[in-house]
């Protein structure tokens, strides 16, 4: 879908779609830094249980023991005492969006999120800066027991569930990053799916900083049930600030029993947002699990997608694609653990990078003993746009039984000359052509997208193809 | 504890021309540097913390008991045993054509000129613990050179031959391959079973503008040798370089290959075959490393493994900022063929330069069980048809090995193998 020369132009003059400021809407003072007291504090504001000030103190212990990560991007220039932890932007959780502060509404209209409410979304999580300020899910869904709400929410409403399954596939000293999300998480969803139930309509949660120096650091959980399906969609931005600001998530999901989850997520932080997240997925016998992860934008990502085939005869699915343009570096991947019988993965991975980029596939595909007849395939293409920028590739394969059967391959390659001499032939600029032949190169990806994803997805090619060529 | 001590190093013999200042910089460093360790990426995969450098360190050998240097189809040959060259054979008149072939301490107090800027000039002696031990307490070793525009036809050879019990051996060849020169060398490495033993080798090679160096490394230690081998070559514009590894021997081997594209025009093959068994584990590692554009780069490893052994490969193809229109091809692929053996594939790609053709792939797999039924469907026994399978497996790596010896003592061996194991 290529737009005119025109309305490239005028899009080109906005530049990051995305760059616009509210004034601020901070209930109370925030402070920047962490410390126990900061911890303490988010803790007492949400009235939450002591088990949970334990834990968040304890996994403070942990990051701040635990030295920065030495492989990777550049993450030295992370200045953690100058960040804001926690910023509550309204006194209450709306459940319409006219109750919001007429910017902070004015901010999600121009996401267009509303208006996808509408018109296919099952329920609505809005987060602005720490927490979730915004909060809907059809009257169907909730009636048949779908449970889809904030995180801050669920351990007060289902403090059970949330106890049983909180960091049981993250543990807070799993990472550095792990560990600051655990010390200073809010906002985040909570879904719960009941056996057999079938979320037709995908639910979505959006995740907006407004503040220069903010830490984002959600937390989200979804349980799948037996038999259940559920697709869950994600996107992001940030206004354009001169120093950086921090989004440091953690999501953990587990698939029943013969339950499938799709997890789609369109991430397109201004480039000064660093973006280290942490993901994971449980499969169990049967089920399948599926990241569709597109890092489209962020100073620096560091997120590999992983999913953990424990049951007989569970998929697994991460298909990623990642966009690197001027002074952004996007190490992005994904992990299958094969631990049970008859277990399946498939890794695709499509990347781009342009005006000094830098793009990395990191994976690990590992079969573990016992995991017998487990199949994998690999597969990872990466297309450089000029001579300034780079693209890396790291897929580890770590084999511990011998009836496993694992394929990788990948190739880094340059827009081919005959392809943009074709399409110029036919009358299309260099930069048309160009987008176009991106886009294909995306395809696998784009297809899986939900229609208006796609669209957006391609349409941000476009974009960052303007000034590429010429 | 270690016995490569100062009271050991002052007793052996005394270093000729310069690498008498080798041995003792080599030497501090040795002292100074920690073993590796596996929190390293370099390490990951072989654990060797728990590794005692308690062998002894020099020693001497006279060739009794070597087994014959056969060098029918050999323009020369040496033979080292243990610590010393013992035998240098040449069957053609090389030094009338300038040809060079000798010990390497020899060629360090002969011809300064030629040796001084190239020993260790491709690996640093402080790379790791491991080279500082070699640089300090290597004897004997190759030294080859061809002058300018010299081919020869027929391949040398040097067999480094260990029946020390308990000892270690250094062994260095030093390739140097002037602008135009032509040239096929072989280093095999032989012992029988040990209880202990340890092989620390480095292997130099420069191939000059032009020039076109065929290189094998055939690796046949007995049981009890731990094998930790560093070759690196460095191509000139328009040189040509095949390599061959071949690794069936050893109780631990670690084998890095690298190749660096320095000039434009280069081309560079690396192969490998190696067949683990019993406890074995090969660590094998490899760079392909473009500094300059128009050059291609192909590495094609294959290998199997049996009973409990464990095989790692990684590789890393460098693609430099300057180096367009490179073309570098990666391919690494493991049959398991035990219930207990282990295989891990690592193959990175790190591309700064945009008008390139880049690929690896890499696979991990059981024979495949269609395969088998079909072939048992034509009235093949399940054995022989599994020997027949893995047999064309290795051969796509031999049948591009132009070496006729090297590719039928290969055949043979994987052969002898399978007659053992299925």
């Amino acid at each position: 879908m290529v737009i005119s020369q025109e309305e490239h132009l005028k899009e080109l003059d906005k530049g990051y779609r995305f760059d616009w400021k509210d004034a601020s809407h901070s209930v109370f003072e925030p402070k920047r830094g962490l410390s126990p007291a900061v911890v303490e504090e988010i803790s007492s504001l949400k009235s939450e249980p002591d088990w949970m000030r334990k834990r968040r103190l304890k996994a403070l212990e942990h990051f701040e023991a635990r030295p920065m990560p030495w492989w990777g991007a550049d993450l030295s220039d992370i200045d953690f005492e100058n960040i804001f932890y926690f910023i509550r932007s309204t006194e209450k959780q709306a459940g319409n969006w006219d109750e919001l502060p007429d910017d902070i509404k004015g901010t999600w209209d121009k996401l267009g999120i509303p208006e996808a409410e509408k018109k296919y979304l099952g329920g609505v999580s809005a987060q602005y800066e720490s927490e979730v300020v915004y909060h809907k899910i059809k009257k169907e869904l909730d009636d048949i027991g779908v449970l889809f709400t904030d995180m801050d929410s669920a351990l007060r409403d289902y403090p059970d569930l949330v106890k049983e399954h909180f960091g049981t596939l993250i543990p807070s000293n799993d990472n550095k990053f792990a560990a600051l999300n655990t010390a200073v998480w809010s906002g985040g969803s909570f879904i719960y799916v009941p056996p057999g139930v079938q979320v037709d309509i995908p639910l979505q949660a959006y995740f907006r900083i407004n503040a220069e120096n903010m830490g984002q650091f959600e937390r989200t959980l979804i349980i799948a049930d037996e038999g259940s399906y559920v697709h869950y969609v994600e996107g992001c931005s940030a206004p354009i600030y001169s120093s950086d600001s921090l989004h440091s998530a953690v999501v953990e999901i587990k698939a029943m029993k013969g339950a499938r989850v799709r997890y789609t997520t369109i991430q397109n932080w201004s480039t000064n947002v660093y973006n280290l997240v942490t993901k994971r997925a449980a499969a169990y016998e049967d089920a399948v699990m599926e990241w569709v992860d597109g890092n489209i934008g962020s100073k620096v990502t560091m997120k590999y997608p992983s999913i953990y085939l424990l049951g007989e005869g569970a998929r697994g699915e991460v298909l990623s694609v990642a966009y690197a343009g001027k002074g952004m570096h996007t190490d992005a991947g994904g992990k299958a653990i094969h631990a049970a019988p008859h277990t399946t993965s498939v890794i695709t991975s499509k990347s781009v990078s342009k005006d000094g980029g830098r793009t990395g596939y990191r994976g690990l595909v590992r079969v573990e003993p016992d995991a017998h007849h487990a199949k994998s395939n690999v597969r990872c293409d990466a297309l450089i746009l000029d001579d300034d920028s780079r693209s890396d590739t790291y897929p580890y394969i770590e084999v511990e039984d011998e009836t496993a059967s694992l394929g990788h391959e990948a190739t880094v390659s340059k827009v081919g000359e005959d392809q943009l001499f074709y399409l110029m032939s036919r009358g299309l600029s260099e930069v048309e052509a160009t987008a176009m032949i991106v886009n294909g190169f995306i395809e696998p990806i784009t297809r899986e997208l939900p229609m208006e994803y796609a669209v957006e997805l391609n349409r941000l090619v476009e974009l960052q193809m303007e000034g590429s060529v010429g | 504890m270690t016995t490569f001590d100062r009271a050991a190093l002052d007793a052996l013999p005394i270093a000729p021309g310069s690498t008498g200042a080798i041995r003792e910089r080599a030497f501090a460093q040795f002292e100074a540097l920690p073993v590796p360790s596996q929190e390293t990426e370099e390490w990951r995969y072989t654990d060797l913390s728990d590794f005692s450098l308690d062998f002894v360190p020099h020693a001497p050998g006279h060739g009794d008991g070597a087994p014959p240097t056969d060098s029918d189809g050999l323009a020369a040959s040496i033979l080292q045993h243990n610590s010393s060259v013992v035998m240098t054979t040449s069957g053609q008149d090389l030094e009338s054509r300038g040809v060079i072939f000798c010990d390497l301490d020899l060629a360090a107090e002969k011809y300064p000129e030629l040796v001084d800027p190239n020993l260790h000039d491709l690996v640093p002696t402080d790379r790791t613990k491991f080279t500082a031990l070699h640089g300090a307490f290597r004897t004997g070793g190759t030294f080859l050179y061809v002058p300018a525009d010299v081919g020869v036809e027929m391949p040398l050879q040097t067999v480094t031959y260990l029946d020390a019990d308990g000892a270690a051996v250094f062994p260095h060849t030093l390739l140097i391959a002037e602008r135009g020169a032509e040239v096929t060398f072989i280093d095999r490495y032989v012992s029988p079973d040990l209880e202990r033993g340890l092989s620390d080798a480095v292997t130099e090679i420069v191939v000059g503008d032009g020039a076109h160096v065929r290189y094998a490394s055939i690796q046949e230690w007995g049981n009890g040798v731990t094998h930790l081998s560093v070759q690196r070559t460095r191509l000139g514009r328009d040189a040509d370089f095949r390599s061959l590894a071949v690794g069936f021997g050893a109780s631990l081997a670690r084998a890095e290959v690298e190749a660096v594209l320095a000039e434009p025009g280069g081309f560079s093959e690396l192969l490998g075959v190696f067949f683990a068994d019993e406890d074995q584990h090969f660590d094998h590692r490899s760079v392909q490393d473009h500094a300059a554009p128009n050059c291609t780069s192909d590495l094609l490893y294959k290998g199997a493994l049996l009973d409990r052994s464990r095989a790692v490969y990684s590789g890393w193809v460098h693609v430099r900022p300057d180096a367009q229109k490179t073309i570098a091809m990666q391919t690494s692929r493991n049959m398991v063929l035990s219930e207990h053996a282990k295989a891990d594939a690592i193959p990175n790609l790190e591309i700064e330069a945009n008008d390139v053709r880049c690929g690896h792939a890499a696979s991990v797999g059981p024979v495949e069980e269609e395969t088998l039924f079909y072939l048992q469907s034509r009235g093949i026994p399940r054995d022989e048809a599994e020997r027949l399978v893995v047999t064309g497996f290795f051969q796509e790596v031999l049948d591009r090995v132009t070496l006729e010896e090297v590719r039928t003592g290969a055949e043979l061996a994987i052969q002898e193998e399978l007659q053992r194991a299925i």
